[in-house]
């Protein structure tokens, strides 16, 4: 097989001599490389795109996430609300949204988690001005009842980080949150 | 871009159809080879921290896709226990025709969507975040047989678990011979 050089940044190189020493030979280990960074790029993403997606899910597993079917996951809200109650229920996703916002304990890194793991969101945008802070949430599978939960969860989250909620629309599937900062943080 | 300094570089030899095709690649993204490759390595010496091969965090990703594309979320556990903590005693037996007929649509679903429907399923729970420490499936003659374990499960989410996985075997020409489940161990025995 023809064979070309490619010049690569010395620390980098030396880097994946090490590697490979434990893993066979420097061609083979490269070529595998390149080959995986060429897969990447077919479905459209970089290896840096892939490596960053499985850290943020092995940081969801690490914080006790786990994939379930969304319908279980709808159904399960009506069915406890009704049998729980709205109000605990409501009081239960702010706790969670509490615990999410220390966890995270920034704005931004919060409206990346929310994206990231909560795939049935179409759009969340988490924008601060000053001492305010908007949230807006759109997703078309929310049934009214779980939009007010997810309303419940992201009120949690931003009171953690010390913003308190001045204003709130919540109807099927969009979320409205207006906050400004707790005087006491 | 600087014109890198070729004391800090090293010339590593690969195929040339490999070099052509990254070539391509890096020009269409507005990168030079140099800079292309050097990005490359540097992924995968990060891949390498997280004790894997670039090759197994692409094939998981893959595998991962699935359930966004299948319509799944993420929840937490402990929030799902205590949903189903509160709801089971009253209403177990419809959570477990829930979780069944939401299995039996993931089973359609890979069976429409892959050749190999059965392996992406194991795969799925092993890497798929169900919180199991062990998955194991063993094929023979005609008698599929899969093994989970967790230990944090509760009994409840090990029922519905089991319900789920019952409902995407059966989708997938599969019928139930045995089923044990006790408190994060699942046993189920299928035949063709």
């Amino acid at each position: 097989m023809k064979r070309k050089m490619l010049a690569a940044r010395l620390d980098l190189a030396d880097k994946i001599l090490d590697i490979a020493a434990h893993r066979g030979t420097l061609y083979d280990y490269v070529n595998d490389i390149l080959e995986q960074a060429i897969r990447a790029e077919d479905l459209g993403l970089s290896l840096k795109d892939i490596l960053d997606n499985m850290w943020m899910i092995k940081t969801a597993r690490d914080a006790g996430f786990i994939v379930v079917p969304e319908k279980i996951v709808y159904d399960l809200t009506e069915i406890s609300s009704k049998r729980v109650g709205k109000e605990k229920m409501a009081a239960i996703w702010y706790e969670t949204g509490q615990w999410y916002g220390h966890y995270y304990g920034d704005p931004k890194k919060l409206e990346t988690a929310v994206k990231t793991y909560f795939w049935d969101v179409s759009e969340v945008k988490i924008s601060e001005e000053g001492t305010n802070v908007a949230v807006t949430c759109l997703s078309s599978k929310f049934s009214v009842t779980y939009t007010v939960m997810f309303s419940k969860f992201l009120e949690g989250a931003l009171n953690a980080l010390g913003y308190s909620l001045s204003q709130n629309e919540v109807s099927k599937g969009i979320i409205n949150l207006k906050f400004v900062k707790s005087s006491d943080k | 871009m600087p014109e890198p300094d070729l004391k800090k570089q090293k010339l590593i030899r690969a195929p040339n159809y490999l070099v052509d095709r990254l070539s391509e690649d890096a020009s269409r993204q507005g990168k030079t080879l140099y800079s292309y490759v050097s990005e490359i390595f540097e992924q995968a010496a990060r891949a390498n921290e997280m004790k894997r091969s670039l090759k197994e965090i692409l094939d998981i990703f893959e595998i991962l896709e699935v359930p966004r594309e299948a319509g799944a979320i993420y929840a937490h556990k402990d929030f799902l226990d205590y949903l189903l903590q509160k709801t089971f005693s009253e209403q177990g037996e419809e959570l477990q025709r829930l979780w069944y007929h939401t299995g039996k649509w993931y089973g359609t679903y890979l069976g429409e969507r892959f050749e190999k429907p059965l392996e992406i399923f194991l795969r799925l729970l092993q890497e798929g975040r169900w919180d199991l420490s062990e998955v194991t499936m063993n094929r023979d003659k005609g008698i599929v047989e899969f093994r989970c374990v967790s230990a944090f499960a509760s009994q409840e989410r090990s029922l519905l678990l089991q319900s789920f996985m019952e409902g995407a075997l059966h989708s997938l020409g599969y019928r139930t011979q045995e089923k044990k489940c006790f408190k994060g161990i699942i046993r189920l025995k299928f035949s063709v």
